[in-house]
Formats: C-alpha cells, structure tokens, sequence
C-alpha cells in the first residue's frame, strides 16, 4: 500500500462520525483517572492477598509496589486510549473510517490534540520535544544539586543517600533524555516529511510510542519518595538487588521506556522502507533519514537487553530468584553483560541521529552539496554494526575474562575508523564553504570541537592499561559528557534552533540564540575540562565528598555548570517567548532543498496536497539545478 | 563568514525579545533550583543526632558521655517499632548519627544484644585508638576478642576531607550466646555491656562503620544491605563546634 491510496477516499456521512467525540477522553485525563485507582486497587490487592503474614501494613513491599506501578501503566495507558484499536479489532468491529482516522489524528486543531492520543506525526514531535525538554531540566536541576553539594569539599548540602539518588536520576533521566532527544521530536517530525509521506507507517504506533514514555516518567520521578536508590545509573547488581524501594521504580521505569523505543523503532524502519515518494531513492535521502534508521535499527536490537537486565533484577528483589545472586548460582557479570551490552551500543542510538543532523544541517549553511554522501552513510551503517561487539570495554577491571580485554580493545578503537569518515564528511562539507553563521551552525561548529575531544579522551578508556588507571574516575565522567553532551546535545540543540521555525511557525530571537550558544559552549567546556582535570588527579567519579586537593578543579567545574543552567534557562525563554512573540517564520527561512522547506508552514494535517515526486538530490546546493529538487504540481509553493 | 542569508532568503529575526525577560528567567530560575536544594537538604536531614552529654572535670577537660546499642534486628532503633524497611536488618540505635564535643574525653557505652558472626580479618578484633589500647566488656579490659566472638564493630574514620584531625577508632563487640534467652520483659537476650573512652581533638565530621560480616548471607560476603546502609551499621561521628548536622 503507497501513501496516495489514502487520499482521496470518500469520507462516511454518518453523522456519528464527525461529532467530535468527548475531548476528555483518550487524553492525559481520562488515563490518570483509570490509571492512578488501578495503581492503588493494585497495590491494596497485593499487599492483602499475598502478606498474610504479620507484617507490620505500614511497610511497603516492594512486589506490591512493582504490581501498583504496573497498574498505574497498564490503566494509563487503557485510559490514554492506547487500546482502544486493538480492542475494536478483537471484538471485530468495523474498520475506522478516513473519517475516524483524521479524528484521531487530530484534524480540528487546537492544542488539547497534545494532551491527547493523537496520531499525526507532527503532534507527536512536538509531544516528544516537549517531553525531551522537560526531562532535560529535570535532569539539569539534578545536576545543578550535585554540582552544588560538591562545589567544595565535606558533603555540606546533602545526606549521602540523598545525594546517591540525585546521582543516578541525574544519570538515567539523562541517558532517557538523550536516546528520544533527536529521533523523538525530528525524526517524528520532519523524516516523514522529508521522504514525502503523509505520516508514518504505523500512526497509532506512534503516539503509543509518546504515551509508553509518558507513562514511565511518573514512575521514575516516584523514586526519591520511595528511599530513592543508591547505585547510579548503571544499577549495578548485587547492589541493586539491596538498595532501597527506589530501586522498583528504576526498573519498572526501563520496561516502559525499551517498549516505547522498540513501537518507536519498527515505526522508524518501516516508515523509510515503505512509505519514500516516488523518486525519493535510497541515495537520494536526507542523510537524517539515515541517522534515524540506523539509530532505530540499533537500539531495536540493543534495548531489550536493558529490559531483560532490570526484568531479572524486578525478579531478584520482588519474587526472591537469584540471577545476579552469587550464593544463589547467580552472578553480577550476567548483569553487567546485559547492560553494557545494552549501554554501549545505546551511546551510538543516541550519538548516530547528532551525526545525522550535523551533516544534514551544514550543507544548508555552507551552501554546498554534502561532501561524501555514500561515505557517510557508510560510516553511519558502520558504527552502528561495530557498536555492537565492542561492550565489555566496560569490563576491563572487573576481572570478568582478562584474555577478552585484547579484542574488545581492538573492537573499540576500530569504531574511530567509520566515526572518523562521518568526520571527513563534515569536515569536506565545511571545506571552502562560504559559512552563513546562523545559531544552528554555531553549534554544528561546537558538536565538531566538543565531539573531537569526546572521541580522543575515548581511546585512553579503550586502552587497557590506561583504562586500568582511568577507570572509576571523573575523567570518565567528563569524556562521556564530551560526547553526549558536547556532541549529542548540540547537534540537538543545532536542530532546535533549525526546525523551531517549521515546528513552532515563528522565528527565535536571533541575538538571544547566540547569547545562549556562547554561554552553552563556554559553560560546558570549562565544566568539563576542570572534570578532566581532577579525574586525572585521581578524584572518583559519583562522590558527594573528595579530599581538599580536588576543591579547585570542582569549585571551577560547579561554576561553569551554572553557566551551563543559565543557558538552558535562555533556551526556554527564548523557545517559549519565540513562541508568542517572534516574527512570523516563512515557509522556508534556510532556502533549504529538503521536503519538510517546501511545505507551507504551519504544515497541513496529511503534509502534501498531493504526493510530490523527487527528482534530485537533497544537498545540490550551487548547481544549476538549484531549486529543481522536486516538482509535481501538487507541490505548494513557497 | 558570513552573518546573511545567501541569494537574500529571510533570516532570523534579530533581537525582538526583551533581555530583561531573559535575566528574570535566569533569576527564577536559578531561585527556584536553589529553594529546592534547601528543601532537600531539610527532608533529607537524618531523623535525630544524639548529643553526648557533657560534664566538665577535673583539670578543665571536658568529659562527654555517650550510650549507644546495637541490635540483632530494626526493631528498636531510629526505624520504629515495626521496624521501616527492613525490619530483619541488624542496626544500630537509637541513631547512627553522633555528636561529640571537641577536645574532650568520650566515654562511650555499647550494649549489645546480637550474637556473633565470625570476622573476615581478625584485625577487627583487636582494640585501638581507645584510652590504654582498652575496652572493658562486661567491666573486664581487653586489648582484643577472639575473632569468633565478634558481633559488630564500632569503627570510626576519617572523611577524606583533609584540615581535621585524624580520629580512628576502633572496638569489636563481644556477642551474646547464639541460645541465650530472651530477657525478661525484653525482646532481646541480656546484652553484653562494652565501655571505652577516647579523646577527640579539633572538631572535624567522621563516619564509622561495622566491619564484622553482619549483612546476612543473602549478601555477598555478608557485607551488603545493613552494612552499606547508614541508620543500620553505619553512621556519621560529628565532632565539636555547636552545630548538630
Ligand atoms: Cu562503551
Ligand atoms: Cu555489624
């Protein structure tokens, strides 16, 4: 089935059917009023059938809270209207309607449609950038607390165990942040524009994709009040099988969030495999295509392992199994095996999307055609196949197989040869180019500085000996930070600023944009290279308390932090007053090639009048061909 | 370089938000991230201190006295009498969390109702850092304890903050009778009674810590859950200075 087949088809006339149905329902409020009593039914179920012993009821359990989280999933999502299909289907009701579909997909407008199980592929991006927002202050808060308590020395601001969980909430709210920044609010957005389709493959898919997200952030942020846990993100076992209640909401937190990222994934891949507008070949896409097919491919392949890591811990701590257990037959390297297996591929679901949007974004602003295209692609394909095999690099000291150290090694340090062919393609992209030094190419700039020492820093913690030495410390926090940071979040940052105008319909402010860029770059690196510095003096990565040598090296860390917080504090100012008060975005401020520039802004409900046929590539900038990319004449003009 | 959009394409609109909304959001925000770190610092302050009580004597020094517990179970300490989250976890009451005044003479008292589990390194069973290289368990001094006989430890170290004095000390306590009956009117058996007296120098903040595998088989080597956890087998020794963290 090709995407024209949907248009055109004769909409019913039963009157039913273009009542606009009751908006509290399949939206956020309708899934808390099933999913909140379903938690505390659950819950009250649990603790009195299975503890019938007589144990004190103000304890709680930790399987009656992992049943009440579950409840509270499960209802929210029944009540979100996540179901609702599924269950027609079943009971063999009719087809939906065209009619019915554009219902859901939102077509009267108005912004409750982004409270709402809403299908349109653009309100889902939205939701997602919403969403990776939030989570991005909340993680930042997080790191404003720790980079408070450890500005100097003697552990003044919090308890330990307070300061534990803010540690590793920071940690995953961080790592969940990263892995939907890129792939949940542009590739949602704009790949199913940029390949000519009207939506994606599996529109209901979609947004249960937002809300099985959704779903879990309630989850996590329930953790402190449950004595939080003690084991950063990485939720080492055994120690995650005895740290605190916290711990539930942490793994029941990751079997949401893997289910949201595999419904998003298979959308992802099937979407470009099926959906391209005629023309639009394999080589002729946009190279964020590509970004988001492999990132989608990857984690498809790598989540489950997450999933499977916390399901076997929900077992160990609820139900009394033994899998990280070592007096139970059990053992911590199966943990670490799972996770890393997962943890290692999933820097690449989040850095593969950045490279993406670094080489889609500077021929826009170079004006040349992208140097290299099939190189790049193939370096993206490449990371993404070696990422794979390279996970126990994370293992070198645990003494799990000293003989596997050597190829893991080379495994690793081999990533730096498809990783260094995306390089030769920004780099030749930017060669001579006449740079039109927009807020966005600032920060394409800074994610080639920043990923530059990110990438180097990571062959010293490839190395076995020098990982030996460098393991555990903050100099392993400051390069992943180099990397997903430096790198993933401003090549996220480049495609805010990028595709604000499209997504949001007005201009940012221009002068406060470069304001934040500057404070951004800054504030990060000083942050970062003080962090170096002080993980190379030796001082442990995750410690509320240090010894007085490490106090210069922090106290300059905690103040660019703050920088850093100023900054996003500037984005959200700017993205929310843009909002209101910017300038009227054309439909194509860049006079970029790429689909999503040659619709009218905002973009219509189905995104093209009529399904445009491609006839050149995305990035023949400064060729006579210039703006012959597409024609067909159901193509608006601009 | 190049600040304008080739072939005259608009660009982005410059400067149309006023930077005094800016530097209002960047105040908020910054306050409501600070409220915030206040208020966590409040929830998350430990439920109580418990002050040694001072007298002065003879020769000016100031001699403090402190009595503390430790329990084969979470029943009696700062957890409540059902016991909080882990009702089965060894622990120590009425709090972890010690105050001691400065340059003063500590004599310190520990009953203990648990019975022993054997030390991993006999180390732990030797008395150090107190007045005379002594305890007296049950009013007899000892420089150690059979390794055997080991219950909990009480341990303290330093923070790795440096500019404060070291303190290290370190006391096994004797266990009770792996049979013996429980106590009269008790819940738990008749514990044995472990005195010791150190001195403190300038105020500093230390923590101390079991180091006898009193977690439970469940964990690895016995050190896992209670022992990782301060308000069961750790805690913090605050000294001098008024303040009570
Ligand atoms: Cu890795
Ligand atoms: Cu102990």
């Amino acid at each position: 089935m090709t995407a024209q087949t949907s248009v055109g088809r004769p909409a019913h006339h039963d009157p039913n059917e273009t009542k606009p149905d009751n908006p509290l329902k399949r939206s956020i409020v309708s899934g808390i009023a099933v999913g909140v009593p379903l938690a505390i039914i659950a819950y009250f179920v649990t603790s009195g059938l299975v503890h019938t012993t007589n144990a004190d009821p103000a304890t709680i359990r930790n399987d009656s809270l992992v049943i009440a989280y579950l409840g509270w999933g499960l209802g929210f999502l029944f009540g979100v209207g996540a179901f609702n299909r599924p269950i027609q289907w079943a009971l063999s009701r009719n087809e939906p309607t065209h009619q019915d579909e554009l219902e859901l997909a939102g077509h009267r407008g108005g912004a409750w449609r982004y409270f709402r199980f809403t299908t349109d592929h653009k309100v889902v991006g939205i939701q997602y950038l919403v969403m990776g927002m939030v989570l991005f202050a909340a993680g930042g808060v997080a790191a404003m607390l720790i980079r408070l308590e450890v500005i100097q020395p003697g552990a003044k601001m919090f308890p330990i165990q307070t300061y534990n969980t803010i540690i590793g909430m920071h940690g995953l709210i961080m790592i969940v942040a990263t892995i939907i920044m890129i792939t949940g609010p542009f590739t949602n957005f704009v790949v199913p524009i940029m390949i000519g389709a009207r939506d994606m493959a599996f529109p209901r898919l979609n947004a249960l994709s937002f809300w099985l997200l959704f779903t879990a952030v309630p989850i996590f942020l329930s953790a402190p009040f449950f004595g939080g846990f003690q084991t950063g993100w990485t939720a080492y076992a055994p120690l995650s099988d005895q740290t605190a209640l916290g711990m539930d909401a942490y793994s029941l937190t990751i079997l949401f969030f893997v289910a949201s990222t595999a419904v998003a994934a298979v959308n992802v891949v099937t979407t470009v495999a099926t959906m391209r507008a005629p023309g639009m070949s394999w080589t002729r896409l946009p190279i964020l295509t590509w970004g988001s097919v492999a990132s989608s491919a990857l984690g498809l392949v790598v989540m489950p392992s997450f999933l499977a890591s916390q399901y076997l811990l929900m077992l160990d701590r609820t139900i009394g199994t033994g899998f990280y257990k070592g007096d139970r037959g059990g053992s911590q390297w199966l943990y670490e095996h799972l996770f890393w297996f997962m943890g290692h591929p999933e820097v690449y679901v989040i850095v593969l999307p950045a490279f993406a949007v670094v080489l889609e974004l500077l021929p826009v602003f170079t004006r040349k055609p992208l140097f290299g295209y099939r190189t790049a692609v193939g370096g993206i394909v490449g990371v993404s196949s070696l990422s794979m095999i390279v996970w126990a690099h994370h293992m070198f000291v645990t003494g799990w197989s000293p003989t596997a150290s050597g190829p893991f090694m080379l495994t690793t340090e081999l990533i730096s040869i498809p990783t260094g062919l995306v390089f030769l393609a920004s780099v030749g992209t930017l060669w001579r180019g006449k740079a039109w030094m927009t807020v966005p190419m600032l920060y394409l700039i800074s994610f080639l500085w920043n990923f530059v020492i990110g990438g180097v820093t990571g062959i010293y913690l490839a190395d076995v000996p020098t990982d030996v030495q460098l393991h555990g410390s903050l100099f392993v926090t400051a390069h992943f930070h180099y990397t997903l940071m430096g790198g993933g979040m401003m090549a996220f940052l480049a495609g805010v600023y990028y595709w604000y105008p499209k997504m949001s319909g007005r201009m940012y402010d221009d002068r406060l944009g470069r304001i934040q860029f500057w404070t951004m770059q800054i504030g990060f690196n000083v942050t970062y290279m003080a962090m170096f510095y002080v993980g190379l003096q030796g001082e442990p990565r995750r410690v509320g308390d240090y010894a007085a040598k490490f106090a210069v090296g922090n106290f300059i860390s905690s103040i660019g932090a703050f920088v850093i917080g100023a900054s996003m504090i500037l984005l959200w100012y700017n993205l929310i007053a843009s909002k209101r008060r910017g300038a009227i975005a054309p439909a194509n401020p860049w006079n970029a090639k790429t689909l999503e520039w040659q619709v009218p802004t905002p973009v219509p409900l189905e995104n093209f009048e009529e399904i445009p046929i491609v006839t050149a590539g995305p990035y023949e900038y400064g060729t006579p061909a210039e703006p012959a990319h597409i024609a067909g004449e159901g193509v608006p003009s601009t | 370089m190049n600040k304008s959009s080739p072939g005259g394409g608009p660009q982005a609109a410059l400067g149309k938000l006023s930077m005094a909304g800016a530097v209002v959001a960047v105040a908020v925000g910054a306050a409501l991230v600070l409220g915030l770190a206040l208020l966590l610092k409040a929830l998350g302050a430990h439920p109580f201190t418990l002050k040694a009580s001072t007298s002065s004597s003879t020769g000016g020094q100031t001699v403090a006295h402190l009595t503390i517990s430790a329990y084969p179970d979470s029943m009696a300490g700062e957890h409540g009498k059902s016991g909080g989250a882990h009702p089965d976890w060894v622990s120590y009451g009425p709090t972890t969390n010690l105050w001691v005044p400065a340059h003063a003479l500590v004599k310190m008292t520990i009953k203990n109702y648990d019975s022993a589990t054997a030390l991993n390194s006999p180390f732990f069973g030797n008395v150090q850092g107190t007045v005379g290289g002594v305890a007296y368990y049950n009013g007899k001094p000892l420089k150690r304890i059979n390794p055997n006989d080991v219950a909990h430890t009480f341990t303290i170290h330093m923070f790795p903050t440096a500019g404060q004095p070291p303190l290290d000390v370190s006391v096994p306590l004797l266990g009770v009778a792996d049979n013996a009956p429980n106590a009269p009117g008790s819940q738990y058996p008749k514990p044995t009674v472990v005195t010791f007296e150190f001195h403190t120098g300038a105020s500093g903040r230390y923590i101390w810590q079991c180091f006898d595998p009193c977690g439970g088989t469940s964990y690895y080597a016995g050190f896992g859950g209670p022992m990782q956890n301060l308000g069961y087998m750790a805690g913090t020794v605050t000294v001098g200075g008024g303040a009570v963290a």
